[in-house]
């Protein structure tokens, strides 16, 4: 069960971007899968893919209903910064637990669109199989390829925007 | 195939994994290290690739695993001691506990009978080692004497019937050597000086005694029985 946590957990945070937000969200995925265990069928890819699929509905709903408050939010940094400790408004244990490049990719991932965000995060993050993408965004290979590819050239282009240069 | 800037942005992924092959490859490459928009998007993005695999995996907070436990199962009530070992004894109240228990109870209560230990009468100083040794000892010797008793018995049943059978074959042979010899002229009702007449079954029963005798001087165990 520990993996499992550990793997959700990681791509909910990834996903928000908040350790709150994350630890809320990944108990709520496995209170879906708990309730929803009996509709699991082996048809639906490993336990593993499914849990996964259960992951990503949730955030995609979450992202959904905050969609307000981010928007709000948003009219106050048009211009994107780099973030340093001072102006990243984390706590100091969570400047703790990134490294100094990877918070910076960390921010800008949360910058990007959520089809673009998830396919991303399950390819580069997740090191998951395009065919198992597919089965948990429910989209044709195609259209994963598709989404992975501007996905990362968006996310570097953020980067270029914040003054990351690459390395 | 012409190398645009489209195209290889649309490619791009395609070529950071490997899926360009042979000339394909060729003719991107060559596209990427002249265009001044393609060359720094390819290298940024590889290095962005890069970076994001080696991104170090989280670990989820101790708290959220005992979360996740009390919002599924439900939170752990603490129980005392008493209550835990109450909770323990409720437990082995299953039928094949129960079953289990009272087989270790008859072959407990069956080995100690065989040990010489009484239940009526319980001692202490009968579960002694030297005590169960005896009496497993004494009990083993009652069985051999019984036992070659029983074959002993069983033999002198048999030599009984194989007599008694030769008796009977033997009167069935020779009844004439037995019976008065007839003359010729001999009247009915005249009887023979020489040979007096005797009744087959009386001289049978003599017959069955005499050997009889002869096997209880043989057998000292018949000496106990007396055959009428």
């Amino acid at each position: 069960m520990r993996r499992h946590t550990r793997r959700i957990f990681n791509i909910c945070y990834r996903f928000t971007g908040n350790r709150t937000e994350a630890e809320d969200l990944s108990q709520d995925v496995f209170l879906r899968v708990y309730r929803t265990l009996a509709s699991y069928r082996s048809a639906h890819g490993g336990f593993a893919t499914w849990a996964t699929s259960v992951t990503r509905n949730l955030l995609i709903d979450h992202y959904r209903r905050t969609k307000r408050d981010r928007i709000t939010d948003s009219l106050d940094d048009k211009m994107p910064v780099v973030e340093n400790k001072e102006s990243a408004g984390r706590r100091p244990d969570e400047q703790a637990l990134l490294g100094e490049l990877s918070k910076q990719v960390q921010s800008a991932l949360t910058r990007l669109s959520p089809e673009l965000r998830e396919a991303v995060i399950l390819r580069d993050l997740q090191q998951l199989e395009y065919a198992e993408i597919q089965t948990v965004l429910a989209v044709p290979e195609g259209t994963v390829k598709s989404r992975i590819n501007r996905g990362r050239i968006e996310l570097a282009r953020i980067l270029q925007q914040m003054g990351v240069r690459p390395a | 195939m012409t190398w645009t800037c489209d195209l290889v942005e649309a490619r791009l992924s395609d070529y950071l994994e490997g899926l360009l092959q042979g000339p394909e490859r060729v003719a991107f490459e060559a596209h990427a290290k002249s265009c001044a928009d393609c060359a720094p998007l390819v290298a940024s993005v590889r290095s962005l690739v890069g970076e994001m695999h080696s991104m170090e995996v989280l670990e989820a907070p101790p708290r959220l695993v005992y979360s996740i436990l009390d919002k599924t199962l439900g939170p752990r009530e603490t129980v005392t001691a008493w209550q835990g070992f109450l909770n323990a004894i409720r437990g082995l109240a299953t039928p094949k506990f129960a079953y289990g228990a009272a087989s270790v109870m008859a072959t407990l209560i069956i080995v100690l009978g065989a040990s010489g230990f009484s239940l009526r009468k319980p001692k202490l100083a009968d579960l002694r080692p030297a005590a169960i040794y005896q009496s497993a000892d004494r009990q083993a010797h009652l069985v051999f004497a019984r036992s070659v008793k029983y074959v002993s018995d069983l033999r002198v049943v048999y030599e009984i019937q194989s007599r008694l059978r030769q008796d009977e074959n033997n009167l069935q042979t020779a009844p004439e050597e037995l019976l008065p010899k007839s003359s010729p002229g001999k009247n009915p009702g005249q009887t023979d000086e020489h040979q007096p007449s005797q009744p087959r079954q009386q001289n049978r029963a003599n017959e069955v005694s005499r050997q009889l005798q002869m096997l209880a001087a043989e057998l000292p165990l018949l000496s106990e029985r007396s055959i009428r």
